[in-house]
């Protein structure tokens, strides 16, 4: 995956290498990243985060470089201005208030306390958690403690957004407000990159998604490309609204498992992507209503596209 | 790598919010007040009765060394109580500014990698050298504050105990005041031992401990004066500040030198 013709992009990592000790987290990966969303899919190990981290100027790399806006992250604190990362890990000071949590990232930002507050409030007021501004930070949940995570990497109003997880606590509502939001900064032209194991997340978006594993990028593509190599072989979990009889479940295409005598969760193998629709269909012309349609992690230990791993 | 140019107000955001931090758990806050201040109130008071009731027989194998007090009306009780107050208690008290020093400094530094908050910290646009000014201020500014507040109530009870017993104030000397002179000189070698060990340690705990073998070469001070060894005069603690002002030149070039970001990540 090392194209050698020059690359154009806001990101540019070219042969980044980067080790823990022993432990090979990125393994010789070049890739450049343009405005709007790119997903990193792969499954815990995959060097994601790593990758990230090291966009984000936290990590030096071992070997190779990276470029954003043409600088390195690593050692221009102008390019963070401009950028923000997230990652699944809060990271807020806990005997401080919300609000001097965000005042003191705000000043690091180079904001007027007031602008920060003012910018936060009304991200804060959008995801609810509004009320808790004056809350000691350790008082919180663990789900809100991540809305105010989320708050924070929006204060510096980012043209670059690095994202790690970032629904992995929040409950619907506030999933949903980060999804929108990162539509709206792929439509706004901002780069995001989100990094996440979950394919369930990823069908949440259209558009490009890099898949990786131990270390190294093995596929560059399109999500709807992704589908046909992902689902191929794949087991579904169907969620039904009321209970099926055992012999109407055991007529669905794929019928792997189903939680009880009388149904109400299905599992099913499907040959392809097209799989899930058939399932679907033949449960609806039986009656059926269904609630939900899940993929059943971690799916992402299926991938070999690109045959590199 | 360090920078020359430094925004001063991100300097004091961090060291504001690393103060804010230590002094909103009084798990930290707490011992690091309250056991000093307990030796500040008990020592005088302890070191009054021995001088009271053994310190005639002590006083006569003191007497030899020099007791820097100019305006006491010598007797033996106020001989020894001079001496030890100075010379025994006096180093004890040097140990404050390490052990403060290390705790904030460990807190602030290898407490960032422990809570795991020094990733947001560093995605914001803050250089190496602001962060490291920060941290160092925020150690450094209570730890001073702490030491003259110690050595102030220290003084005080000495001087009104003494006073109420011998009609004499024995504080503050020459030796006594250098000591308090001393204090900066140790904290800042202090905490430039905790930038260096903080990124090769996994959490606030290791980092204290570490930086608090420190103490050990200020406890053999009053060994030093006891067995004759030493004068804790003005001449003793001027090379001290003079040699201690010499290494922390050396811990702090070290420290921003090799000081790396993701060391506290």
């Amino acid at each position: 995956m090392n194209p050698k013709k020059p690359r154009k992009g806001v990101i540019l990592l070219e042969r980044v290498t980067k080790s823990f000790g022993k432990v090979l987290a990125v393994d010789d990966v070049s890739v450049s990243f343009s405005k709007g969303l790119t997903i990193v899919l792969g499954p815990n190990g995959a060097g994601k985060s790593t990758m990230l981290r090291c966009i984000a100027g936290l990590y030096k790399p071992d070997f190779g470089s990276i470029r954003v806006f043409g600088k390195d992250p690593y050692v221009s604190s102008e390019l963070k201005y401009g950028m923000s990362l997230l990652s699944d890990n809060y990271a807020l000071y806990d005997h401080l208030t919300v609000r001097s949590n965000l005042k003191f990232f705000g000043r690091l930002n180079g904001l007027k306390d007031s602008d920060a507050i003012e910018t936060a409030s009304s991200f804060l007021d959008e995801i609810g958690a509004l009320q808790y501004i004056d809350s000691k930070v350790y008082q919180l949940s663990r789900g809100t403690k991540q809305k105010i995570s989320f708050c924070r990497a929006l204060l510096n109003d980012p043209k670059i957004l690095l994202l790690d997880e970032p629904t992995a606590f929040l409950d619907a509502h506030s999933s949903e407000f980060v999804r929108n939001l990162i539509l709206r900064y792929e439509d706004e032209g901002r780069s995001v990159i989100l990094v996440t194991q979950k394919l369930d997340e990823v069908t949440r978006f259209n558009g490009r998604i890099i898949v990786m594993r131990q270390g190294t990028l093995v596929e560059d593509t399109r999500i709807e490309e992704l589908y046909k190599s992902v689902l191929s072989g794949a087991t579904v979990s169907i969620r039904l609204a009321r209970p099926i009889s055992l012999a109407v479940a055991r007529g669905v295409p794929g019928f792997e498992w189903a939680n009880s005598a009388v149904p109400t969760v299905l599992k099913v193998k499907i040959r392809d992507y097209k799989g899930i629709s058939a399932a679907a269909s033949y449960l609806i012309g039986k009656g059926a209503y269904i609630t939900g349609i899940d993929y059943i992690e971690p799916i992402l230990s299926n991938l070999s596209i690109g045959g590199t791993k | 790598m360090i920078g020359i140019d430094i925004d001063i107000g991100k300097v004091i955001a961090i060291a504001v919010k690393d103060i804010k931090e230590v002094f909103s758990s009084i798990s930290i806050y707490g011992p690091m007040i309250g056991v000093p201040s307990f030796f500040a109130l008990a020592l005088p008071v302890l070191t009054y009765y021995v001088s009271v009731y053994a310190g005639p027989t002590l006083a006569g194998k003191l007497s030899s060394i020099a007791v820097t007090s100019s305006s006491i009306v010598s007797t033996s009780g106020l001989v020894f109580i001079s001496f030890f107050t100075v010379n025994v208690l006096g180093p004890i008290f040097m140990t404050m500014p390490i052990l403060t020093a290390s705790v904030i400094a460990a807190d602030s530094f290898a407490g960032e990698k422990e809570r795991k908050t020094a990733e947001a910290l560093l995605s914001t646009p803050v250089k190496a050298s602001e962060l490291l000014l920060g941290k160092i201020l925020a150690s450094f500014i209570p730890t001073l504050l702490l030491t003259i507040f110690v050595f102030g109530v220290y003084g005080f009870v000495t001087n009104a105990i003494v006073y109420n017993g011998f009609g004499a104030y024995i504080l503050p000397t020459l030796p006594w005041l250098m000591m308090l002179l001393s204090s900066p000189f140790l904290a800042l070698a202090t905490i430039g031992f905790v930038v260096l060990v903080s990124a090769h340690v996994r959490g606030t705990k290791e980092a204290q401990q570490i930086s608090t073998l420190l103490v050990l070469p200020i406890l053999v001070i009053p060994f030093m004066s006891v067995l004759g060894i030493a004068n804790l005069d003005v001449t003793f603690f001027a090379l001290l500040i003079l040699v201690l002002a010499f290494l922390d030149v050396i811990i702090i070039y070290i420290s921003v030198k090799t000081f790396r970001k993701e060391g506290i990540l």
